[in-house]
């Protein structure tokens, strides 16, 4: 029986090891100042559980790319400047501001009676700590864009700041809205710490992040704007569909975004739960490689949106949800304005076809990842062309793998794309980035995401003084007519615009989502 | 056995150091540009050209590698190039808890596959041994993603008995390891039936049979114990793979655990993380032959390791 005694010994010792994850993980903490991890279900009236689609990356304001990031930043830290729940500029920290006429010089007015979590006071010389960190500092690289065109920073006193550009970019009003004021103190003593835990003058402050679990904030007492709101949140990145849904029926999480569409109609037929949509700046498009044929005959790109059915689209490919696509940005984009869209008309895509040379249509490729939204997507492209005598060849690809196919075609002659099934976003108060990045000549891959390699000089020139001037109304004029002149030349099929959709328990009120995808929690209730 | 041990550990060095290589030449020579995807959609040239510089992705290949081993030798991981916390850190917390989850799920499927062996074995084309293989055969063939939901929407969502996911003490870890632990079930009960019937039919049980042992000895004491070389063998394998985390139950339980993190760095070409993990994959992979080999020799006296 001797081996029968080893063979007990170690499976006692497996059992005494799975039972130190009990152990192991009331102190599981990485990164809190506290080491208790009360994250389960909130039954208290005070405490929310949110379940997102993804992890978050860093808790740093200046150096976030991703939205679920941002939107737990946003309920700790505030900028000069923010946005409003249709993603318009409002003032935050800010009292006042202006911009001279040349677009170089931000004046801002600050709020007084503003603390930090940590006790500092928000002044001008804190904000002048911010610009000169995001100005300085290497390492934080997604955005130094705009702040490295900063040429000065004045204090022009306690309460008042002056910003210099050595350049008009036209996105900087949107800069100050998205870089958040963190401490000074933190900034001077702790920096390292930004990414994990920071320290801001929002309505919530940090407790702890546990990587990959779950990251919890409570009530700041000391909130310069007071109100009330729910004392304590749990984040939870849980990034399968079913589980997410699984946890809001349950009752283990009280909010949860995105709601995956198969789900929409169940969820929204229980009477504990409800679901609610917003339209948002994702615009879904199929990009037309214009530099090379077919595609540089302008009657062959107009075929191909006339042979699309864009209503089936939004009913094939989302599942009933967005609106499609009616300009080359969407409609919540300060200065949208609708064109007018191809109807769908398969007589008449023939018709341009033939008069462009193609009566029996042709092979084609279309590129795009592998995620299945995009598979979906490009099966209706293919489909649809088909009608037309237009065949074309799926061809998905690994997100970094085709990034290398895209990016790594150096001038517009080495480039082997056609056909590029993808989605843009962009605050909907930067038109510049939602239109400069895929319409300017500047803008061709390697240097940009003009994926249709599209150059029109008076779009270029158009672009060009909208950014150099802060004049809002001759900028409404000058991007209506952008809108105009690109919708027309037609570089994209233009499919639709996605609309967010988000799910909360039905005694939970105050949670919004912008257009961006940014979750909005700073008045949430819980009765 | 100390002897042998020793010299297996000093081996590992030189297969390690050739693992460093070939994944360092791998995961830098597979299409995509990790300066471009930390960068953004939206990057100029300029700024992916700043990345790649800050990240240190532009100086030779050679030169990245030494930098890399000099650090690993004083138990520097490297920066992970997406969050810019250390990749050891990164690890600790998700480490525990797949070794944990492991340790579980292979408990519980070790246990459970030799019992179920043991029955189909020694009952032969009876129930028992028609209920246990219909048991295998279900566990290997169900999807672990559908397995996991089921379970989600049976014992978390109607009977309220166990967390949807997350990691919140030793309640979340039920769900995951019977969901990983039902393929390892099913194949350790398979193995253990096939092996069992062959030693079953030796001349040994018999002789023992006839000199009047009693059953259970005879089953457990002296089939079941020859039967296991095999059976040890899988189920170091299989630990093996469960040690490098499993992504579909991580994903479906939201579970922090090695499986999820290599993905989303391969994802995101996140070279020290991937290269760190692919090194930890193989060093744990080799220790564990390592214990299945001197396991042999406990649960088969004749089999002397070779000093």
């Amino acid at each position: 029986m001797n081996y029968v005694k080893k063979l007990v010994f170690v499976i006692l010792c497996t059992l005494l090891l799975a039972a130190c994850a009990e152990k192991d993980n009331s102190n599981a903490s990485n990164t809190g100042d506290k080491s208790t991890t009360d994250s389960g279900t909130a039954s208290s009236k005070n405490e929310l559980v949110i379940a997102v689609n993804e992890n978050f990356i860093s808790m740093d304001p200046h150096n976030t790319g991703d939205t679920n990031s941002s939107s737990v930043q946003e309920t700790m830290l505030e900028g000069l400047l923010g946005f409003n729940a249709d993603g318009q500029i409002i003032k935050v920290l800010a009292d006042d501001y202006s911009i001279s006429e040349d677009a170089l010089v931000y004046t801002f007015k600050l709020k007084e009676g503003v603390t930090f979590h940590d006790g500092e006071q928000f002044n001008a010389e804190a904000v002048k700590v911010n610009i000169e960190r995001i100005m300085n500092d290497e390492s934080l690289r997604l955005y130094s864009r705009g702040f490295s065109l900063i040429s000065d920073v004045e204090i022009l006193g306690d309460y008042e700041i002056k910003v210099t550009l050595k350049e008009p970019y036209g996105p900087m009003i949107t800069r100050f809205g998205v870089a958040k004021m963190i401490s000074p103190k933190m900034i001077k003593e702790n920096s390292a710490d930004i990414p994990k835990k920071p320290v801001g003058t929002g309505p919530y402050k940090f407790v702890e992040w546990v990587q990959g679990d779950h990251l919890t904030i409570e009530n700041f007492d000391g909130y310069w704007d007071g109100g009330e709101r729910v004392a304590k949140i749990t984040y939870k990145p849980v990034p399968e569909n079913g589980s997410r849904v699984a946890m809001l029926k349950a009752g283990d999480a009280q909010v949860i975004y995105p709601v995956p569409a198969q789900n929409i109609d169940e969820l929204s037929n229980s009477k504990d739960v409800e679901v609610n949509k917003v339209p948002s700046t994702i615009a879904h498009y199929v990009s037309l490689n214009t530099y090379k044929k077919p595609l540089d005959d302008i009657k062959v790109r107009q075929a191909f949106n006339y042979a699309v059915d864009k209503d089936a689209y939004l009913k094939v490919v989302n599942a009933g949800l967005g609106l499609p696509l009616d300009s080359i940005i969407p409609s919540k984009t300060v200065y949208y304005k609708q064109q007018k869209m191809y109807e769908h008309n398969i007589e008449k895509a023939k018709e341009l076809l033939a008069e462009a040379g193609y009566p029996d249509g042709f092979d084609i490729e279309i590129w795009g990842n592998t995620n299945s939204d995009t598979m979906k997507g490009m099966q209706f492209i293919q489909q649809q062309l088909g009608q037309i005598g237009v065949k074309v060849e799926i061809k998905s690809m690994e997100e970094g793998t085709l990034s290398d196919e895209i990016y790594g075609a150096q001038t517009p002659d080495d480039a082997k794309l056609q056909m590029w099934y993808v989605s843009w976003s962009a605050y909907a108060s930067d038109i510049t980035n939602a239109t400069k990045p895929l319409f300017h000549s500047v803008s061709f891959p390697p240097n940009g995401a003009n994926t249709a390699y599209y150059h029109n000089t008076e779009a270029d020139q158009l672009m060009d003084e909208a950014n150099s001037i802060s004049d809002v109304d001759r900028q409404a004029e000058l991007y209506e007519k952008l809108q105009e002149i690109v919708y027309q030349d037609t570089p994209w099929i233009f499919l639709g615009v996605d609309e967010v959709v988000y799910g909360v328990r039905s005694n939970v009120s105050g949670v919004l989502v912008n257009p961006t995808g940014g979750l909005d929690v700073k008045n949430a209730k819980v009765e | 056995m100390w002897k042998y041990i020793a010299r297996r550990t000093v081996e590992m060095i030189p297969i390690l150091i050739v693992i460093s290589i070939l994944t360092f030449l791998f995961i830098h020579f597979i299409p995509g540009d990790p300066a471009r995807l930390v960068a953004g959609k939206d990057a100029t040239l300029e700024d992916v050209e700043n990345v790649r510089h800050e990240l240190g992705l532009d100086k030779p290949i050679l030169k990245q590698y030494m930098d890399y081993m000099k650090n690993l030798v004083t138990g520097e991981l490297g920066t992970s190039l997406t969050t810019g916390l250390p990749v050891i850190d990164m690890f600790k917390t998700r480490f525990m808890p797949s070794l944990h989850l492991t340790f579980l799920s292979m408990f519980w499927a070790t246990l459970m596959g030799l019992v179920i062996g043991v029955l189909s074995a020694i009952n032969k084309n009876k129930w028992p041994d028609y209920f246990g293989m219909v048991t295998a055969v279900s566990g290997i063939s169900i999807p672990g993603f559908w397995l996991g939901l089921l379970l989600i929407q049976l014992f978390s969502v109607q009977l309220g008995l166990f967390p949807t996911g997350g990691l919140d003490g030793f309640s979340s870890y039920i769900l995951p390891s019977l969901t990983l632990g039902a393929g390892i079930m099913s194949m350790i009960a398979r193995f253990t039936r096939s092996s069992m019937l062959e030693t079953l039919q030796a001349d040994f049980i018999r002789t023992g049979r006839a000199k009047g042992l009693k059953e259970h000895s005879v089953i457990v004491t002296h089939a079941l114990r020859n039967s296991l070389i095999s059976v040890v063998t899988v189920a170091g394998l299989q630990f093996g793979f469960l040690l490098g985390g499993s992504v579909v139950v991580e994903t479906v339980f939201s579970f922090p655990g090695m499986g999820r993190l290599l993905i989303d760095s391969i994802a995101f070409r996140d070279y020290p993380v991937i290269q760190s993990a692919l090194l930890l994959f193989a060093f744990e992979f080799i220790l564990v032959n390592l214990i299945v080999d001197v396991l042999y020799t406990v649960l088969n006296p004749k089999i002397q390791l070779n000093s």
